[in-house]
């Protein structure tokens, strides 16, 4: 099949994080399998578990040499940005190294972070590196709520971390994830990102893959919420045109018809996780359990993106079926998200069950009449548990 | 839209980037999260934005191009328009 050329790369440069918020999407079951090189019993939720014989066999996070060399890769193969991402990459050590090699290759430089680590030094360092952006993530706007969300008191040191990347004019995006707990706080955070001069803030609701999926019950947000809070973001979007540039994501289950997933299966994004394997999408390895992933150890990320069964599997649309298939939104909607259809059917090629035409849309609509007929409001949820606490806790 | 005056200096924005993509050999912005491809006329007016004027980018043009400047000068001020509103442009 014709591969056409990727634009970004999503470099997930390690899964440790010394937050352990509730809706994480890494997978629920790699890290401690990755990072301590062994496999521990998985949650009953997770799906599966890591299945590549690279994990057992070479569980190590990839060099800097080895990360260096997939930037110029990925490059070569038409990528224009790049995102780090984790985990938490401030965790790496060598983070500025990889941002000046990518900006050597000419990518657009983007650091996703919770900014737990980013010192004066640090911040100073990344610039000189050249780094273009920071998306810094909250939890909420108020300290309790955030810390409590994060699973870590983390809220005070993020309000510092926004002034230096201000302070050195780095452009900063504030990145939201919303849920049942802090979406009533939507006007808040907004002005928290006025607050902080963000230029950007990305208001997402909890898509339901990973740590978000086991959790799902205690974020998923009520239907009265959800409309409320788009209400909320529209007026907002108005108030601050030409100033900052608001992105709302409702959850989609409380849509009719599904998210254009990644623009298409193997189309434009390509996301390389901690070990090295490359993923159409970054919950592709914990979603789907039969699909098996190339490793940059072992093959060129160009044959990787061009000819790999897992990119292949789901590119186009011949592998659709109905009621995808004669779907006159096919080439709009892509079917929808793979790994959701593997979630909540246990089969990636079915239509996304969000689709008003899915066949299976009866298991969201069960969701969401579970969620919205129950007064449980305030549900527990499990916290995303660190790979390694031992240097967590050193970084801290 | 409001018009843009002849003396105003466009600047890239703040987190943009001028880029040719070595895949089609075409110039794009890139800023975070977003690519777009330039066609020639933001090409043409984006690698002048060094400090010049709107009417010293037209005057530029029409001359390398050989162009009427009156209908060039409502192109370019079109175009500036459109990048100033998704904010991929500053004018000073």
């Amino acid at each position: 099949m014709n591969a056409p050329r990727p634009y970004a790369l999503l470099a997930e440069i390690t899964y440790r994080c010394p937050l352990h918020c509730p809706y994480c999407s890494n997978p629920i079951a790699v890290e401690s399998a990755v990072l301590s090189g062994r496999r521990t019993a998985r949650s009953p939720a997770a799906p599966n578990a890591l299945r590549t014989a690279h994990a057992a066999a070479n569980n190590a996070e990839l060099t800097t040499d080895e990360w260096k060399r997939v930037i110029r890769e990925a490059a070569a193969l038409g990528v224009l940005q790049i995102g780090f991402s984790g985990g938490e990459p401030l965790a790496r050590r060598d983070l500025a190294d990889l941002v000046r090699a990518a900006r050597e290759a000419n990518l657009y430089t983007n650091l996703i972070t919770s900014g737990i680590g980013l010192d004066d030094e640090r911040v100073q360092l990344l610039r000189d590196a050249g780094l273009d952006s920071v998306q810094l993530s909250f939890q909420s706007d108020q300290s309790d709520l955030s810390d409590q969300i994060a699973g870590a008191r983390a809220h005070q040191r993020k309000l510092d971390v926004a002034a230096k990347i201000r302070a050195a004019g780095i452009p900063l995006s504030l990145n939201f994830v919303i849920h049942r707990r802090n979406i009533d706080r939507l006007p808040q955070m907004i002005e928290l990102a006025e607050t902080v001069e963000a230029q950007r803030v990305e208001l997402a609701n909890a898509q339901f893959y990973g740590w978000a999926f086991l959790n799902r019950a205690a974020l998923l947000p009520t239907r009265e919420q959800v409309v409320r809070a788009r209400e909320v973001a529209s007026a907002a979007k108005a108030r601050l045109a030409g100033k900052i540039d608001i992105f709302y994501v409702l959850p989609d289950y409380y849509e009719t018809r599904p998210k254009p997933c990644l623009n298409g299966w193997g189309q434009r994004y390509l996301t390389v996780n901690p070990i090295g394997d490359v993923l159409p999408c970054p919950t592709a390895s914990s979603a789907i359990a039969d699909l098996t992933f190339e490793n940059v150890r072992a093959r060129a990320l160009d044959w990787i993106w061009r000819e790999s069964e897992s990119f292949n599997r789901f590119r186009g649309t011949e592998w659709m079926p109905e009621p995808c298939q004669s779907c006159p939104q096919r080439e709009i909607d892509f079917g929808g998200c793979r790994c959701q259809a593997a979630l909540l059917t246990g089969n990636a090629a079915n239509t996304d069950p969000v689709c008003e035409f899915s066949p299976n849309r009866g298991r969201v609509d069960a969701v969401l009449g579970e969620i919205n007929s129950s007064s449980d409001y305030a549900r527990e949820w499990t916290y995303r548990v660190n790979p390694k606490t031992r240097e967590i806790s050193k970084m801290l | 839209m409001p018009k843009i005056r002849d003396s105003v200096q466009p600047r890239l924005a703040r987190g943009v980037r001028l880029e040719t993509d070595s895949a089609t050999g075409k110039s794009v912005l890139l800023f975070p999260e977003g690519i777009v491809e330039l066609n020639e006329t933001a090409h043409g007016i984006l690698t002048r934005c060094d400090g010049r004027t709107v009417s010293e980018i037209v005057q530029a043009l029409a001359e390398e191009y050989d162009a009427d400047l009156a209908a060039l000068g409502s192109d370019v001020r079109e175009t500036l328009g459109d990048l100033q509103q998704r904010r991929l442009i500053e004018l000073t």
